[in-house]
């Protein structure tokens, strides 16, 4: 798959869920109960925020301090940025870095809307981070690295702007083992978080290749079921390809939900 | 965009830091804008309050021409006539 077809695929598909509310793996709020947000954060970010899309909550795993800096790489619509700011505070910085036009105008609108300060949002590429070297105590990402083509240089960015002894907790979804051909290939079904997924094994020593030490899954989940079955996407891209919801089931017991944390060594 | 955001943003391309920023229109934060690395004459708009840090390949020369020309007059020359990506033609 050509990778500029991807990323352009990738932009579009995302800039469309920005503007029509509707969601690309999953949808209702029970499913970001369900991969780990609680009632409470929901209903503390403003209404909009949550487009779920994520896989996981790395702001509730990461032990943010008040005045730590955050950068979330694919903030979408700003969810975890949003709870991500309550935890660093005022003196605190965090900096949403997405590709997608739409998603960054949408997460900007609700930042006013939920009055935010110290939340700051920019259009860039999590593989060219518009971010200077070591400044960061925190890199968080939630469901955003299996899209990218260029999973290394994304890990090698998030090394750089981290300070020393600071930390990286991402949620992702990654493959236990390999998909159908027909799926791998499918460009639906990676921007539907899927085909792009790396092998976990090799996902995890492209961190560590990166630089980062104690690099750790902090904990493993299989995908909710209703992330696939439910999916409008998923029941077109099976129909596509003549999957059945054996072949489907299959699919989702290859894909995993991984919470990782890693750390880049104080020099 | 805040002020204070220039302590953190780097070039994209190179990671140079510190950037040049030039404002052209502020309210309570920096409406519209334009970010200039030094280093390598990339320049990169602010638009809507947003920094648009983006790499040469998913910059689009239609929409960036014309915010250049706009704001010719309040760009340093050497940006207008030799900036990266796209710059206005002599």
């Amino acid at each position: 798959m050509k990778e500029e077809k991807v990323r352009k695929m990738v932009r579009e598909r995302y800039g469309k869920i920005a503007t029509s509310e509707k969601c690309c793996c999953g949808c209702g709020s029970e499913v970001s109960e369900s991969v780990g947000y609680s009632r409470v954060e929901l209903d503390s970010v403003p209404e909009g925020a949550n487009l779920n899309l994520g896989c996981g909550n790395p702001v509730a795993l990461a032990s943010l301090k008040e005045g730590e800096t955050v950068i979330d790489l694919g903030s979408g619509g700003g969810l975890d940025c949003f709870l991500a700011a309550k935890k660093v505070g005022a003196k605190g910085h965090v900096i949403g870095v997405d590709m997608t036009p739409e998603m960054l105008d949408k997460a900007r609108k609700n930042a006013k809307k939920g009055g935010y300060k110290n939340v700051e949002f920019r259009l860039g590429e999590i593989e060219n981070l518009p971010v200077a070297d070591g400044i960061a105590d925190v890199v968080i990402s939630n469901c955003v690295i299996n899209l990218s083509t260029d999973k290394q240089r994304v890990f090698n960015e998030a090394f750089r702007v981290l300070k020393p002894g600071g930390r990286m907790i991402i949620s992702d979804l990654v493959l236990l083992k390999n998909l159908p051909t027909a799926v791998k290939e499918s460009v639906e079904a990676y921007v539907g978080c899927i085909a792009g997924a790396e092998k976990k094994t090799e996902y995890i020593e492209q961190i560590k290749r990166a630089g980062f030490q104690q690099v750790q899954i902090v904990k493993e989940t299989p995908l909710p079921e209703e992330m696939i079955l439910d999916d409008p996407n998923a029941e077109a891209l099976m129909k596509e390809h003549n999957l059945n919801k054996k072949n489907a089931k299959e699919i989702l017991d290859s894909v995993v939900s991984v919470k990782i944390s890693a750390t880049k060594a104080q020099n | 965009m805040k002020k204070k955001l220039m302590d953190i943003l780097a070039c994209p391309i190179d990671k140079y830091h510190p950037l040049e920023l030039h404002v052209f229109e502020e309210k309570d934060e920096i409406v519209e804008g334009l970010i200039v690395c030094p280093k390598c004459l990339r320049w990169y708009p602010i638009r809507d309050e947003i920094p648009e840090m983006l790499p040469d390949g998913l910059r689009k020369e239609a929409e960036d021409l014309p915010f250049l020309k706009k704001w010719q007059a309040s760009i340093p020359e050497k940006i207008v006539k030799e900036g990266k990506p796209f710059h206005l033609k002599q």
